[in-house]
């Protein structure tokens, strides 16, 4: 359980679990919202079990990438605004706008964008999603990249009729004159534990049946900076939520240049032979757990797979 | 600890200019020694006057008053209706007749009176149960045709999807494209809440659009009454900061010359136009609809016989020589064939391909609507003879 002590260095969650005061081998371990407790053996010495202070799981980075060229360490939200800086950078019809994105973000993902590329490419609109949405598709109906943010995902529902009555079927209600394909809508997702109902809301499942759109879930820096370049250059409307407690707390090394992580494409992060476990996001690093733990305690042998694109979801990799 | 140094400033300069004071500190981080540190510098910054003199919030600029008094909405004499042609189609005021050129005004008419015709073949097609269903433009001819011709080929017309045409004006701005972006909708519309986030971005943003209304006094059997209190469509753009007018929609140089308006100046001001086009909606919503249901037949008879766009157009033509009995026969039978030789060639078109349902949904076609797509293919080859399918191209 050396993942517990890394826990300890975690930032962004910032739970508090207090041990239960129970005499006997067993601790219990109880924590607010999501988290579960971990039933926590005593070790043989009978020394203390560990306890997890903050967050209910470890965030697990991946081997630093080779291929891509020079990295820097980056946590979740330098990874969007590496990404968000190369579009930019790149594709000069490019524009990211939303609620306080001109300072930064209330996420911090869109600092310094701003004052390196303009006042009219990286500005605040009205408090007021469908208009947020309505309007990247407008932008987009005109060929331009267009990058809406979404302040909380919990936030996305006056944006609903938008994206499922309009974004969606932009280009088959039209027979592919018009389309709405260069809008990407981000938003931060997921719960952090304090965030109660309207800082902590998953509503991927709302949009996974809506066809026209492609839904995108990253668990990591390094996952996101490439499934976010991927979804601004899908010719689809694309949302892309982003695991907000990971904000801060995952830590990767990231490549600085531009690379694509391709969409519907699901990963396998440890084969397994007995059952096989599907997560995306923050829930993929609960997941990694579990299979250890599955294969030490029961000896069960777990496939992980990290699905990253909800929609159009990659069906042969699950299912094979 | 920005109100205890706010508090300690009014003490020091008084309370007429220690708010004042206090007030910059409040816009200041202030430190341990806040008072003292911000001193020799407030005295560098912009003076204020007396506060009694201006309010400074950020949120609004306007002067105090000191009486308690409700803003009365201003729905009796609300915002006047501008017009270029009397009911009888002779020009009012000289120096708003846009001079246009006859071709020009002929096209209108005639492009008017073709709609109107359509409008009544397509309407009798739908009774006839050769189309399924139709929506007819009886009475609002005026308002498309007017503001149509002034625009450029090259603008972006949205009939809805208010955001989105707001978006689109953007992006067209930035690519200075001298393209204006318009937005059609009628009253009901307007009490979406696209509208207002259209409105609000449009203003905010700086695009280049007319939001086109056009009132013509029902959604469906909702009359305007019963849609709104306020003063219309056109008393809601100030609210936005908004350019606005209303119109005649009957009148169309009225609107000929406001949508051009417009056009020269959300182009030339990258700001937005909201023009309120009065009219009345003469036929039914659609042909599922039966009006008098809600409506009285006098009060449509009014407007069909006194106070018609197509009417006015004609008796100015006719007044300036341009159009007269001969020529409206003509041009009757004339239109008449055009639309029924349309029709006729394109009912003997088959439709679309069922594989079509597939297609465009994305760019690509997913694995998934593939594998729809051919199971679609291989139940349409055994049990083909249950669907209509000689109505469809293969």
């Amino acid at each position: 359980m050396a993942a517990l002590a890394a826990l300890a260095a975690t930032v962004g969650g910032l739970l508090r679990l207090r041990a239960a005061g129970a005499e006997g081998q067993w601790r219990r371990l109880r924590g607010a919202g999501l988290l579960r407790g971990l039933l926590q053996p005593d070790s043989a010495t009978g020394v203390a079990a560990q306890r997890r202070h903050v967050a209910h799981f470890t965030f697990q980075p991946d081997p630093e990438p080779q291929e891509y060229g020079q990295t820097q360490k980056m946590n979740l939200f330098q990874a969007i605004t590496s990404a968000l800086d190369n579009s930019l950078a790149k594709d000069p019809t490019a524009v990211i706008f939303g609620e306080d994105v001109a300072f930064g973000g209330v996420f911090r993902c869109t600092v310094g964008l701003r004052d390196k590329y303009g006042k009219d490419r990286v500005f605040n609109t009205p408090l007021c999603e469908q208009g947020i949405v309505g309007f990247g598709i407008g932008v987009a109906v005109t060929g331009a990249t267009a990058i809406a943010e979404i302040q909380f995902a919990d936030y996305i529902f006056p944006a609903f009729d938008q994206i499922v009555n309009e974004a969606a079927k932009y280009r088959y209600r039209s027979g592919d004159l018009f389309n709405c394909g260069s809008l990407t809508i981000r938003a931060p997702w997921g719960c952090v534990g304090h965030g109660a109902l309207y800082h902590s809301q998953s509503p991927e499942a709302f949009f996974a049946h809506c066809p026209g759109i492609k839904v995108v879930v990253p668990r990591s820096p390094f996952q996101a900076k490439g499934l976010l370049l991927s979804c601004i250059e899908d010719k689809n409307p694309c949302i892309f939520f982003e695991p907000k407690i990971l904000y801060r707390a995952a830590v990767e090394q990231v490549p600085v240049e531009p690379y694509n992580i391709p969409l519907s494409q699901a990963e396998v992060i440890q084969e397994g032979s007995d059952v096989t476990l599907v997560a995306w996001g923050t829930q993929v690093h609960v997941i990694r757990e579990v299979a250890s733990m599955a294969q030490e305690k029961l000896g069960v042998s777990c496939e992980v797979i990290d699905l990253r694109t909800i929609l159009p979801w990659d069906m042969d990799t699950v299912c094979k | 600890m920005a109100v205890a140094a706010a508090a300690a400033a009014a003490r020091i300069w008084g309370s007429s200019r220690g708010l004042g004071q206090a007030g910059l500190l409040l816009l200041r981080r202030p430190g341990a020694w806040g008072l003292a540190r911000s001193l020799p510098q407030r005295r560098a910054q912009q003076h204020f006057p007396s506060l009694d003199d201006k309010p400074q919030f950020p949120g609004a600029s306007a002067e105090f008053v000191d009486k308690l008094e409700f803003i009365q909405p201003n729905v009796i004499s609300g915002i006047p209706v501008y017009r270029v042609m009397d009911r009888q189609g002779q020009i009012i005021n000289p120096s708003e007749d846009p001079h246009l050129p006859q071709e020009k005004v002929l096209k209108f008419y005639k492009s008017m009176t073709l709609l109107n015709t359509m409008d009544r073949i397509l309407y009798e097609s739908q009774r006839q149960g050769r189309i399924s269903f139709y929506m007819t433009n009886y009475g609002e001819e005026g308002t498309h045709v007017g503001s149509a011709a002034a625009l450029d080929n090259t603008d972006l017309v949205f009939g809805q999807y208010r955001e989105a045409a707001v978006g689109a004006a953007y992006a067209a701005k930035r690519a200075n494209a001298n393209r204006v972006v318009i937005c059609y909708f009628g009253e009901g519309a307007a009490s979406e809440g696209d509208a207002h986030a259209g409105f609000n971005f449009a203003a905010t943003l700086e695009c280049p659009i007319i939001f086109f209304c056009r009132n013509n006094g029902y959604a469906i059997s909702t009359p305007t009454s019963e849609q709104y209190r306020g003063d219309g469509i056109a008393a809601r753009g100030p609210g936005y900061g908004i350019m606005s007018i209303r119109v005649d929609g009957n009148d169309v140089f009225a609107v000929y010359n406001a949508t051009k308006e417009a056009r020269r100046r959300a182009v030339a001001e990258n700001q937005p136009f909201l023009i309120e086009a009065m009219t009345y909606r003469i036929g039914h919503h659609s042909t599922s609809d039966d009006s008098s249901a809600y409506r009285s037949v006098d009060e449509v008879s009014y407007w069909d016989k006194q106070d018609h766009p197509i009417s006015r157009l004609r008796h100015h033509l006719q007044s300036r020589g341009w159009w007269d009995e001969e020529q409206e026969k003509a041009w009757r039978k004339q239109s008449r064939k055009k639309v029924m030789e349309a029709f006729e060639q394109a009912e003997r078109k088959p439709k679309p391909s069922p594989s079509l349902l597939f297609s465009d949904v994305y760019q690509e076609m997913p694995p998934q609507l593939r594998k729809q797509q051919e199971a679609l293919a291989r139940h349409l080859q055994t049990y083909g003879e249950h669907y209509p399918l000689d109505h469809f191209e293969k």
